[in-house]
């Protein structure tokens, strides 16, 4: 699997969060004056005073706008039962509302978070990009980090879990426990709601997104220097090319796939709500707020706390690894194997049969390697029969595990681990075709 | 290539890793001025306070309702809600029916007449007329 980005040796802890009874005015003028505040820009040593005024002021007026909010309703005749917001022109909330919003809190007790996390550093972790382009107020970093971590940690589970995984299978076994749309699934689970628009006045437990502006998010891996041979066909992407050049779902960088939801368009699911592209953008930003989640977490409580909360909402989720496969040729394949391992060539013998002549056959074939039964299957026909059991002979080699509470190396981080026994590596898959 | 993947996503079992409360909001409707609401004014004086403080993972929303029955209503993860209107009830019976709320997933209410629920296959085994010794007519 591909390096680590961020070394997990190194802790990164951030500041201690500004207290509850802090100045709230000179907050929010820090907070303001960081809005115009572009890292992207080279720094300049002569500034135009009238330009640096007006936005500075422009940014300190739309913070501190006093009117009320208007919603449109009669405020005399039916007072509004709660405080609101006063209107702004923010994309996203000040960080001090956060310390106000009952939902937020809400959240940061459901997942049972350290308080060491702030109520300010979850609130930014639910602004997606599309909703606040500033990085000091968006979760773009955080769910970089969160991203990195929670690839590395899975990675890693799944390699000691199962040695002998194919890449493809590995592939599609990372991205049922981390892409995108499993994330998505994970915040509605945790009961993140989503505001209808983002805007500086919604409630900071919401989620923030904008279903409709597209925006790419952050992906890590090395675009090649032609991809639209690729596309057309002409250059092989193959395996190795994947390892190396792809991101760690085996798809490529810089190219359009994002564009639509990781549900394939040939299944049978019909959605009652938006459009393809609204629904790509709604998981996108909850997946997003994930990794954002799991970022923060990693900042503010170090590593072992970020380990052990992907382990307790990712990794603590189940799949049958078995149901991901699908064989091309393999009689073929499983020959090759014993070729390779040295065992003796596989035969296929019929164990039982029923019904032969008659309408609903059953034949009961196991394919043998010398006196070692390998695989068995059951099935309607006797040529049937010998590719399910030729399938289900690889899938038991290839689902060696060693257990489920095996050791990873990055338990090695931790003080005072016993020694290291070196976990079983795999010489490969079988290749050919 | 040899070994095409298929696409699949992993189930979450609550509780095994983290556990996430299903009940994530409660609202509490009451009224000056009814008589049906004399408990619920009462439990939303004394004992409402400890309860949202003991359940911080609840977001709790306290609002009149004029000329109306007390009504207590869960929000669920599932999007659901469930509401039990809780007129002439005591502060503490409706202390009861606030736990049951908290206790309940937002699913509808099913009967079950099996002792064992799960999404794992059975340990012992399916039994296959084709292994073992088969049958002897």
């Amino acid at each position: 699997m591909k390096r680590l980005r961020i070394d997990p040796r190194w802790p990164i802890q951030l500041a201690r969060p500004v207290p509850a009874g802090a100045a709230p005015s000179c907050c929010s003028q820090i907070h303001a004056a960081l809005r115009t505040f572009r890292p992207d820009q080279p720094f300049r040593a002569v500034r135009h005073q009238s330009t640096s005024a007006l936005t500075l002021d422009s940014a300190l007026e739309a913070a501190a706008a006093d009117e009320p909010y208007d919603d449109g309703t009669d405020h005399v005749r039916f007072p509004p039962l709660e405080r609101l917001p006063n209107a702004t022109k923010l994309p996203s909330p000040l960080p001090e509302r956060a310390l106000t919003s009952a939902k937020l809190a809400a959240l940061h007790a459901r997942l049972s978070l350290p308080q060491k996390l702030p109520l300010q550093t979850l609130a930014r972790a639910l602004v997606d990009v599309s909703a606040d382009e500033n990085p000091l107020f968006n979760n773009v970093n955080l769910a970089f980090v969160g991203q990195t971590i929670t690839h590395y940690h899975v990675a890693e589970w799944l390699m000691c879990r199962y040695p002998r995984l194919p890449m493809t299978i590995m592939y599609a076994a990372m991205k049922a426990y981390a892409g995108d749309e499993i994330l998505h699934s994970v915040a509605r689970s945790w009961g993140v709601e989503s505001a209808a628009e983002p805007g500086g006045e919604v409630d900071p437990g919401l989620l923030q997104f904008s279903m409709y502006k597209p925006v790419s998010h952050i992906g890590f891996g090395y675009g090649r220097k032609d991809n639209s041979q690729v596309e057309q066909g002409r250059w092989r992407r193959g395996i190795a090319n994947r390892v190396l050049f792809d991101d760690d779902f085996g798809e490529q960088i810089g190219h359009d796939t994002r564009k639509k939801a990781q549900i394939p368009t040939s299944s049978q699911r019909t959605f009652s709500y938006g459009t393809e592209e609204t629904r790509a953008a709604a998981e996108r930003a909850h997946a997003a707020a994930v990794r954002a989640v799991v970022g923060s977490v990693y900042a503010h409580c170090g590593r072992e706390a970020g380990k052990a909360f992907i382990r307790a909402h990712i990794l603590s989720r189940t799949i049958d690894v078995s149901t991901l496969f699908e064989f091309k040729s393999p009689v073929v394949e499983l020959a090759r194997l014993c070729q390779r391992e040295d065992f003796e060539p596989p035969v296929a013998r019929l164990l039982s049969e029923t019904g032969r002549l008659s309408r609903t056959p059953v034949f009961v074939v196991g394919i043998f390697s010398g006196k070692d039964k390998l695989g068995e299957a059951v099935a309607g026909n006797l040529d049937h029969a010998r590719y399910k059991a030729a399938m289900n002979s690889l899938k038991s080699w290839y689902l060696y595990s060693p257990g489920e509470s095996v050791r990873v190396p990055s338990e090695m981080l931790v003080e005072g681990s016993k020694a290291w026994e070196p976990t079983y590596i795999d010489i490969g898959e079988i290749i050919h075709g | 290539m040899g070994v095409k993947a298929v696409h699949r996503i992993t189930t979450g079992r609550n509780g095994l890793g983290a556990f996430i409360l299903q009940c994530k909001k409660m609202d509490f409707h009451y009224c000056d001025w009814a008589g049906s609401s004399k408990g619920m004014n009462g439990f939303i004086k004394s004992i409402l306070p400890k309860f949202a403080a003991a359940h911080p993972q609840i977001e709790f929303t306290v609002s009149p309702r004029p000329s109306k029955h007390p009504v207590i209503t869960g929000h669920y993860i599932n999007g659901r809600d469930k509401a039990i209107c809780v007129r002439n009830l005591e502060p503490l019976q409706i202390l009861k029916k606030v736990e049951l709320l908290r206790d309940a997933s937002g699913e509808k209410l099913k009967k079950v007449t099996k002792p064992v629920q799960s999404i794992n296959e059975s340990v012992r085994g399916i039994w296959s007329p084709y292994h073992g010794n088969g049958m002897r007519v």
